[in-house]
């Protein structure tokens, strides 16, 4: 097991009556990629900002956080120092260009001018956009954006890398470039903090995912563990308004585990034989059966429902 | 995993000057058009008072033309409203629109450093803009060099002066409208209020002592004060209301707007 890199205690972050974070405890292995996982409003965001200073920590009993050592509350200078920071919205300089957006960033941390220039050079290179060191923000894709942003998150050769939602929004060949890049840092020593709301992207990039609802964590696991321990190993999706009370028989539906909205009717089994069988009495009707995936994890661990805050 | 020493992350001055670079980076990137104003606008007045408005008044004031009394007080609006309109509406777009300064705070700079770092760069361009002024007014024969160099360094301090005031007010703004009160509330009566148009000692006893509560005046009389190479000690006072000023509100601005920033 690796050494820990984060440890949060019971910690707590009300903003006014809205509780966004609730006695929330966990811990992130060094070199690990800590996916969290969770509605919006799930707490995530403030989670990840608490980390770096940039929301302040409510002072309740037992609440403490530290990161390699480091107290936010004290250090939070140091802590960024060792950080880099992908928040979920872009924001870049939009009145300077890739360049000096990049420049600008390395007098933050000190950098010499010439170790500056090589380091953008490199990142530059790295995400893939030493073609466009000379553009205008606004000319540049939001795939260009997101990466810029985590280039000049990688400044400082960061221990931890925190990214909030690094990929929504962006095309799959983007994506893919992103998540090939985490993993090439990850190999390299660099721990990683991000939430999403994609789960093949938490299955593709995550050692450990915490799934959060309403401030608090409620599943915490490898992916295989998530899946193994929390959901049926089959599904049957149907869709269409379909009476599952007159295919099935009684001794059967006890095997089963049925989830429904308006349009599709969801039956969870260990057993795919007997989900087979059951596509035999379905006449007409669509079906697909699969193998459960981390949504279905994710959808029974936080419920169908929106709550006031999505 | 407990390190003992702690890290090496870039000292105070260091952090300060990062936030300086990025907005002097910002400022020259559209040199032209940001720099060339500052020259135009003294010209402007100059011109208006020149060719007019100067015919009619031939009283000297303070001992000085009409319009060795105007430039010497322009140099001081320049700087204010400079700093004035950086650290509301700049300030603002930064922090409610841009989200520049989420940006900033991901690197090792605290907001603290953040905000006193947006009241230096406004003390810059105070120096900068009253410089300019002081190059038109220097070009016309109005002033005499070396004397008025002393100038652009009071403007510095006027500079920071509106900035940790408009801070305050940024601090307490919702919506960008609101800045209108400021400017047409504050900032405007203090160009009529504070010596630049006409000498306090003009005003009615029972207004001058509200001119002398206000900032502008304090910066106006020590630039007059410069620039015609008359000191006295009443000069002190001035000099101390400034940095008192710049001191007090300063504390109350950053520990507003420090909320703002990190919540």
């Amino acid at each position: 097991m690796s050494p820990v890199a984060i440890t949060v205690k019971n910690t707590s972050k009300c903003f006014g009556k809205v509780k966004a974070v609730t006695n929330l405890s966990f811990e992130v292995e060094a070199d690990n990629c800590f996916g969290f996982l969770g509605p919006n409003g799930a707490g995530k965001t403030t989670m990840m900002k608490m980390l770096y200073g940039k929301c302040t920590i409510d002072n309740t009993d037992g609440a403490s956080i530290d990161v390699f050592g480091y107290n936010p509350v004290k250090d939070e200078l140091a802590i960024k120092y060792l950080s880099g920071v992908v928040p979920q919205e872009n924001n870049l300089d939009e009145e300077l260009d890739v360049i000096s957006n990049l420049m600008v960033y390395s007098r933050f941390y000190a950098l010499p001018r010439k170790a500056a220039t090589s380091r953008i050079d490199y990142l530059l290179g790295f995400m893939e956009l030493s073609d466009k060191r000379s553009s205008r923000i606004r000319e540049l894709s939001g795939g260009m954006q997101r990466r810029l942003v985590i280039a000049r998150a990688l400044m400082n050769n960061p221990k931890l890398l925190i990214l909030d939602e690094p990929t929504t929004g962006l095309d799959p060949q983007v994506r893919h470039l992103i998540w090939d890049k985490l993993r090439q840092l990850k190999r390299h020593g660099t721990t990683i903090l991000l939430t999403t709301h994609y789960m093949e992207e938490a299955f593709a990039l995550c050692d450990t995912i915490l799934i959060m609802d309403k401030g608090a964590g409620i599943l915490r696991g490898s992916p295989a563990e998530l899946l193994t321990q929390n959901i049926e190993k089959h599904v049957l999706e149907i869709t269409g308004s379909h009476s599952l009370e007159t295919t099935a028989d009684g001794a059967m539906l006890q095997k089963l585990r049925i989830d429904r909205t308006q349009e599709t009717t969801r039956v969870y089994c260990d057993d795919d034989q007997l989900l087979r069988s059951l596509t035999g009495r379905l006449e007409g009707a669509h079906y697909f059966l699969r193998q459960s995936n981390l949504e279905d994890v994710f959808l029974k661990a936080t419920g169908r429902a929106l709550n006031e805050k999505q | 995993m407990k390190s003992s020493k702690p890290y090496p992350y870039p000292p105070l001055a260091r952090r300060l000057f990062g936030v300086w670079f990025r907005h002097t980076r910002v400022y020259t990137k559209n040199i032209f058009s940001n720099g060339l104003p500052p020259f135009l606008e003294p010209l402007l007045f100059l011109a208006g008072v020149g060719l007019g408005l100067g015919k009619y008044i031939t009283q000297s004031m303070e001992g000085l033309t009409y319009i060795e009394f105007l430039g010497t007080g322009l140099i001081m609006t320049a700087a204010m409203f400079t700093a004035s309109f950086e650290c509301t509406f700049g300030t603002f777009i930064r922090m409610e629109f841009e989200k520049v300064y989420d940006g900033m705070l991901a690197a090792p700079i605290t907001a603290n450093n953040l905000i006193i770092g947006e009241i230096i760069w406004a003390g810059t361009k105070g120096f900068f803009f009253s410089f300019a002024v002081l190059c038109v007014l220097t070009c016309f024969g109005i002033i005499t060099l070396p004397r008025g160099l002393l100038a652009p360094f009071v403007g510095f301090f006027t500079g920071m002066m509106f900035s940790v005031m408009a801070l305050l007010v940024t601090s307490f703004v919702r919506t960008i409208n609101h800045f209108n009160f400021y400017f047409s509330g504050f900032i405007s009566p203090m160009f009529f209020f504070s010596g630049v148009v006409f000498p306090v000692s003009n005003l009615p006893a029972y207004v001058r002592p509200f001119a002398e509560v206000i900032p502008l005046t304090h910066s106006v009389r020590l630039t007059r004060a410069v620039c015609a190479g008359q000191y006295n000690w009443f000069l002190l006072l001035d000099m101390l209301y400034i940095i008192v000023f710049i001191l007090v509100i300063g504390f109350f601005a950053v520990n507003r707007l420090k909320k703002r920033l990190v919540y």
